[in-house]
Order: C-alpha cells, then sequence, then structure tokens
C-alpha cells in the first residue's frame, strides 16, 4: 500500500473501483425508475386529488370521489409520515411474503421507492396546480373545454414545468436515499462501499472514492434538469410572421393595413 | 316593438355568496343581433351577471334559458353550451403555456374536433381581423397588454360563438391600448355579431351598444336604448352615475 493518502485512494479505487462503479450503476438505476414511476403515481393521485365537486353533481359520483380521496390521502399521509428504511423491511420481509408475492430484490427496491417518491410528489403536484392561475381555468372552461381537457392541455403543461426544480429535488434525494435498501441487501452504492471499506480496513479512502461518485451523479443529474426546464420555457425571442418591416422596429401592428390602402 | 328571436333570457336571476347577495331578482332578453352594454359602478353585480351567463359562477336561483333552454338545469351539458358563447376577460386569460396561434386552435380541435389545418386557417382569419397575425408565433408573456387582449377576442372568435361576452376588456389596459382593443369591438359591432358587454367605458357604450343595462346595487335599476339611457336618465342612480363620467 502507497504511504500518501491520494496514492491510497487510488490503490482501493483500482481494487474495488469497478464493484463500487456497478454498485453507483445500481444506485442511479434505482433512483431513476424509482422517481419516474414516483411521478406518475404522484401525478395521478394530485390529480385526483383537485377533482373539483360542484353542487350539481349527484350524490354517487361526490360519494365516490370522498372515498378516493380518503384513500389517497392515508397513502400519502402513511408514507411520507414513516422512515423508507422501516418500510422496505415491513414490505421485503413482511408484505410481501404474506400476500404470496415473491419479487427479487431489485424489484421490491423499485417498488418501496416509486411508492415513497409517490407520496411526495402527489403533494407537490396539487401544489403545482393550485399554484395556476384560476383565470387559465377560466379562460378554458370559457371556450368549452371539459375538467379532462383544461387539465391535459392547460393546467398540467404549465404545473409540470413549476414543479421541475422539485421533480430534481426529489431524483437527488433519490440517487442518495437509494443507499437506504441496502438493508434488504441491495447492492447499490453504499452497499459496495461499507463491503470495500471493511474489507481493507480503509474508510476514509473508500469513502472519498463514494462521496465523489454520488457528487458526480446528483451535479450532472441536476444540470441535466436544469437543462431541460430551459428548453421547457421556449425561447425569449420569437420571429414576427410578416414581411412588414414597420412591425418589427415599432413592436405594433397597424390595421386595417394602411399598406393595402396606399397602393 | 317587433318581437325578436331571443337568444338569451334571464329570468329572475339572484346570487348570493354566503349571505351576501349580489344579484337580487335580474330580468333582461338578448335578441338575435343586439349589442347590450351593461354599465354600474364598481361592486354593482355586472361582472358577477356576466359570469353566471356563462356559469363560471352558478347562480342561487332563477333561469338562464339560452334558445328557451334552461342551461341552470342539472344534466346540462355546460362545456357545449360554453362553447357556443364566447367569452373575453378583464385579465385576458390567455394560455401561457401555448402560442398566439395555438391559443386560438386549441378550442377548435380539441372542443369542436376540428382538423389542424381547418383551425390553422380559421385560427389566422380571426388573428388577421384583430391585426395579430404577426404574432403568431409569441407567447402570451411576450406580448403587450393590449395585444393580449385582441389574440383573446381572435380566440373567443375562432369558435364562432352565437354571442360573445366581454368581462371589462379594457380595465386593465393603458389608455393607448384601450383604443386599439375598442377599434376591434367596433369593426365586431358593425358585422352584426351578438355581444353583452360590461364596460366602464361611456362613450363607446353610448355609440355600439343597441341597449344598455345600469346596474346598482345588484339590481338592474334602470335600461333601454343608449339614448334614453345616456340621454334622459330618469332614475336619480342612474343620473348621478352618469353625470360623474360626464363631468369627467
Amino acid at each position: 500500500m502507497p504511504t500518501d493518502f491520494l496514492g491510497r485512494v487510488v490503490a482501493v479505487f483500482q481494487r474495488y473501483g469497478m464493484s463500487m462503479l456497478q454498485g453507483a450503476g445500481v444506485s442511479m438505476q434505482i433512483a431513476l425508475v424509482g422517481t419516474f414511476i414516483g411521478c406518475l403515481i404522484g401525478f395521478a393521485v394530485g390529480i385526483v386529488q383537485t377533482v373539483p365537486t360542484g353542487q350539481k353533481d349527484n350524490p354517487m359520483k361526490k360519494g365516490a370521489l370522498w372515498v378516493v380521496k380518503l384513500i389517497l390521502n392515508a397513502y400519502v399521509e402513511f408514507f411520507r409520515g414513516t422512515p423508507m428504511m422501516a418500510q422496505a423491511m415491513f414490505i421485503y420481509y413482511g408484505l410481501f411474503p404474506l400476500v404470496g408475492l415473491n419479487p427479487s430484490m431489485r424489484q421490491a427496491a423499485y417498488f418501496i421507492l416509486s411508492i415513497n417518491t409517490g407520496a411526495y410528489m402527489a403533494e407537490t403536484v396539487r401544489g403545482g396546480i393550485l399554484s395556476i392561475d384560476t383565470g387559465q381555468t377560466e379562460g378554458a372552461k370559457a371556450i368549452g373545454m371539459t375538467h379532462v381537457q383544461t387539465m391535459l392541455y392547460v393546467i398540467l403543461p404549465q404545473a409540470l414545468r413549476n414543479i421541475m426544480p422539485q421533480i430534481g429535488n426529489n431524483l437527488i434525494i433519490n440517487i442518495k436515499d437509494s443507499c437506504v435498501l441496502s438493508v434488504i441487501g441491495v447492492a447499490e452504492l453504499l452497499y459496495k462501499t461499507k463491503a470495500a471499506a471493511g474489507a481493507l480496513y480503509m474508510n476514509f479512502e473508500t469513502y472519498t472514492i463514494t462521496m465523489i461518485v454520488y457528487f458526480v451523479m446528483t451535479f450532472t443529474c441536476s444540470r441535466i434538469l436544469r437543462w431541460m426546464e430551459n428548453r421547457m420555457d421556449g425561447s425569449d425571442n420569437y420571429d414576427l410572421a410578416t414581411t412588414d418591416t414597420l412591425a418589427h422596429t415599432s413592436g405594433m401592428y397597424r390595421y386595417p393595413d394602411e399598406k393595402k390602402e396606399e397602393d | 316593438m317587433v318581437e325578436r328571436d331571443h337568444i338569451l333570457e334571464v329570468r329572475h336571476l339572484s346570487k348570493s355568496f354566503g349571505k351576501h347577495v349580489v344579484l337580487r331578482d335580474i330580468d333582461f332578453q338578448v335578441a338575435v343581433g343586439d349589442v347590450t352594454c351593461i354599465i354600474g359602478a364598481s361592486g354593482s353585480g355586472k361582472s358577477t351577471l356576466l359570469r353566471c351567463i356563462n356559469m363560471l359562477e352558478i347562480p342561487t336561483t332563477g333561469e338562464i334559458l339560452y334558445h328557451d333552454k334552461d342551461i341552470t338545469d342539472r344534466g346540462v351539458n355546460v362545456s357545449s353550451y360554453r362553447s357556443k358563447v364566447g367569452m373575453v376577460f378583464q385579465s385576458f386569460n390567455l394560455f401561457n403555456n401555448m402560442t398566439v396561434l395555438e391559443n386560438c386552435m386549441v378550442g377548435q380541435t380539441k372542443v369542436l374536433k376540428k382538423n389542424k389545418e381547418q383551425a390553422k386557417k380559421n385560427a389566422m382569419k380571426y388573428l388577421e381581423k384583430v391585426g395579430m397575425a404577426p404574432y403568431i408565433h409569441a407567447k402570451p408573456r411576450q406580448i403587450s397588454g393590449g395585444q393580449k387582449q385582441r389574440v383573446a377576442i381572435a380566440r373567443a372568435l375562432a369558435m364562432e360563438p352565437e354571442i360573445l361576452l366581454f368581462d371589462e376588456p379594457t380595465s386593465a389596459l393603458d389608455p393607448q391600448m384601450v383604443g386599439e382593443v375598442l377599434t376591434v369591438m367596433r369593426t365586431l359591432v358593425k358585422e352584426g355579431i351578438t355581444m353583452i358587454i360590461v364596460t366602464h367605458e361611456m362613450a363607446f357604450a353610448r355609440d355600439v351598444s343597441s341597449h344598455v343595462v345600469f346596474m346598482a346595487d345588484g339590481v338592474i335599476e334602470e335600461e333601454g336604448s343608449p339614448e334614453d339611457i345616456f340621454g334622459n336618465p330618469r332614475k336619480a342612480k342612474t343620473q348621478e352615475f352618469l353625470s360623474r363620467f360626464i363631468q369627467g
């Protein structure tokens, strides 16, 4: 073993680097899948929770909606209110065998992370929908859109843009928190790190590598998400669809078209 | 008076928010081709009345007959009714996630189920009419208030509605922009489109309307031809309200 710190880090990396990078890949995969499915769950729950009920609706529909909202609320509160590590043990070792399911470790990891992210995202999506000015809804209703059309074409695209930073937040949290799933034996980055550090008795060096790998993953993701946000905003400029140069300079278009009258 | 076809008839309409009564027993009719201006002080219930007509507010009691069919009935398809009744808002309410052109197309393609080419052609027709054709690629945040309102008018027109409702379309605009929006509205009046306009522009109301409704404290205080209301108001409240505008 080299005597200087950097040298030892390199040595640890040479021996356990591949295994740790594999673990990092697993972390990344779990985080991406969990965030993606979590977002889908979050959108579904958030949309249902913001369905308006009017006095004119029939009581059956109102009752059914009330029950569904109650169940979804319970889901959100339960998964936000208990630690994911405990949930992992509870679900993987308790609930799955109880209902006769036998998923692989990876599948269980996807499931637990998705359902957790979903609980948080549900509230984020609900907030995102509520953040859109009611004028947008009224504008959509006034041209005859139904609630579903209003949500699909007007509210959700704007809500999605507004909650993009929070989705990014969730992805980054998931990259790091996937390490919690090592309790059910998922061989992700932290699991591999523990193994390497334990084998060599070199905690400082091994964890230095781990920290760097985690940071590279999260920083890359946050940059990619920021780039996606900018793309969603579209261009700050727009082209005028006219050959009338007056419109370019003044920003005003004259009507009725004075040019035609001059001709 | 010759009885014309009533396209819209409001009967005994009342609206209260909790204990606060905003509209009391409103009755009025709109015939095809009518331009009805609703004037009155702020808080007199003008906007609420207009929002009730479009069912954005649910009337507490009363009926709104559209082609003799009560649209406040349970089971009436409010969305399809709204697609025939255009509305222009004080705060424009353009869809921020769409370009000017998309704003004018989305209702046609999604609600009226027209194909894209037809919708685009139609949208362009109305955008040209309001002088916004060069701006089709702009987003709402990139254009001025007056331009937004003109796009909002084009969006409503693109649905080819039977009635157009205007809820204080110029109240959020500076004087120069008020002019450009009113010019567009005057061309619509000339074309004979049925309109109900809530406005504070008295000169405009006097010029364009065929019928003027003056509201005060949630009731229709006085209604009649613009000559009667502006030239010869009978009620004290109407006189007081109008005198302030004429002096100012």
